[in-house]
């Protein structure tokens, strides 16, 4: 209080000034017509920019909520996508032969019915290596959201990694980069498929192999998931060919050939976990398969 | 301020708001928007030398209030009037004479000080006053041509009324 009136005292002129100049501002706006709409014309501008700048905060603020929303639809939109374009499977009735679609959910001569094959799970990477031999990933999703071992990670721009430990609310990812990775592949536009594997050091390339010499794979050509194995649905994009693909020095009718991820794996941070909803069944048919054999 | 200062000031006071509203608004409104007497400002100059600056500016604006009631422009004497009143310490400051002011002038009159200085004083005065008037007048600086013009047409016509007033009644306190 007494360092309030020591600076009233020193500077009482400006404050007394200040405060008067304020007042018969608010008197001149209030009660002068010309003054007044000028005033409400400046401070509407004024109110506008200042109202910009907010919402601008406020939606920066709820970024990370609209980006959980926009990924939890994007998951949604993949899951009806991959899904529209699985098997067609003719459904015979007692009296009518129709095929059926539960996509559209039309009737008629040319329905199909769509077997829902694939779910698509956003997550969020929360750690990731690459420099090891056997880089890891980890998600912040787990048991709690239905993910299990054994399950394909993708992100919008290539595959990521598969699942092999999971938690209530975490997984961890074997990423690409490992060399227990093999991932069926298919170059596109060929009829030729390989296994992707991890044999050079570099962070961004990948090998296939097993692909027959007699196809012709060029620098350039497109790699993409097979579909072959319940990991991955097929047609998703890996990466591009790079360099002229070489001869397997270890069986001279085959390709090496140098694949450049099209995701980068060190700069991954949002994920798709796929659950293959048939993994079960394909699983139970393969091991049949190699007990018979 | 002593009492002795009271009845000159409020004459001051009560002699120029009644001058400026009943003669030179009228002048001023029948001639034309560029034709602005402003001699009110005389009563805020000639407050004793040693009022404190917070007294000037509420006296100012409080002249500047009566004046805006009769003008029917609430707030904009007010402000252009506590304006007045607070640079007035500042002019002292730049007008101070050889030696400082002493006791024996209390007000910034050509009776104590000569007409050259007094003059000069004013000069600055009113037209820092009839500035900050326009500038408020207009309240935007889009139009700063017509606040200059305005500004300096009011001056060059308020200056030698206010000199002639001083000089016609002559204070001597």
């Amino acid at each position: 209080m007494n360092n309030l009136l020591q600076l009233f005292i020193r500077n009482g002129g400006f404050i007394t000034f200040f405060i008067l100049e304020v007042l018969s501002i608010y008197l001149l706006v209030g009660n002068n017509q010309r003054q007044g709409e000028i005033y409400a014309h400046s401070y509407g501008l004024f109110a506008g920019k200042v109202l910009n700048w907010q919402s601008g905060m406020r939606e920066y603020f709820h970024l990370r909520e609209e980006v959980e929303a926009l990924r939890a639809e994007n998951a949604d939109l993949r899951t009806q996508n991959i899904n529209a374009r699985l098997v067609e499977v003719p459904y015979r009735d007692t009296f009518f032969h129709v095929l059926y679609d539960t996509l559209t959910g039309q009737q008629g001569l040319h329905r199909r019915l769509v077997r829902p094959a694939y779910e698509f799970v956003p997550a969020t990477v929360i750690g990731n290596s690459i420099s090891l031999n056997n880089n890891w990933l980890m998600i912040n999703r787990g048991t709690a959201d239905s993910i299990t071992a054994n399950m394909g990670v993708m992100s919008d721009n290539g595959v990521v990694g598969i699942v092999r430990h999971t938690d209530a609310h975490l997984s961890s990812v074997m990423s690409v980069l490992h060399r227990q990775t093999r991932i069926s592949c298919a170059v596109k536009n060929k009829s030729a498929i390989g296994s992707l594997v991890w044999e050079d050091n570099h962070p961004r390339y990948m090998t296939l192999k097993d692909v027959p010499r007699h196809v012709e794979v060029a620098e350039g050509d497109t790699i993409l998931t097979s579909g072959y194995s319940s990991l991955f649905p097929g047609g998703l994009l890996v990466g591009f060919v790079e360099g002229n693909p070489k001869t397997d020095r270890e069986n001279q009718y085959f390709y090496t050939i140098r694949v450049r991820l099209t995701q980068d794996p060190a700069d991954v941070h949002h994920v798709y976990v796929v659950r293959n909803l048939f993994r079960t069944t394909i699983d139970s048919l393969e091991k049949l398969t190699y007990e018979r054999q | 301020m002593s009492g002795s200062d009271l009845w000159p000031n409020a004459i001051r006071f009560a002699g120029l708001t009644v001058l400026q509203v009943l003669l030179l608004r009228q002048v001023g409104l029948s001639i034309g928007p560029y034709f602005n007497l402003l001699v009110y400002p005389l009563f805020i100059l000639l407050l004793p030398i040693a009022t404190p600056t917070a007294l000037t500016v509420m006296l100012g604006f409080l002249i500047g209030l009566t004046i805006d009631v009769f003008y029917g422009t609430l707030g904009l004497h007010a402000g252009a009037g506590a304006f007045s009143g607070f640079i007035r310490t500042y002019l002292f400051f730049v007008f101070e004479p050889k030696g400082g002011y002493s006791g024996k002038e209390p007000t910034a009159i050509p009776h104590f000080f000569d007409w050259r200085w007094f003059t000069g004083l004013l000069a600055v005065f009113l037209l820092l006053h009839c500035l900050w008037y326009f500038s408020m007048d207009a309240f935007t600086f889009v139009y700063i041509g017509t606040i200059t013009l305005k500004t300096i047409s009011a001056w060059a016509l308020s200056m030698p009324f206010a000199l002639l007033l001083v000089f016609l009644f002559n204070p001597k306190r």
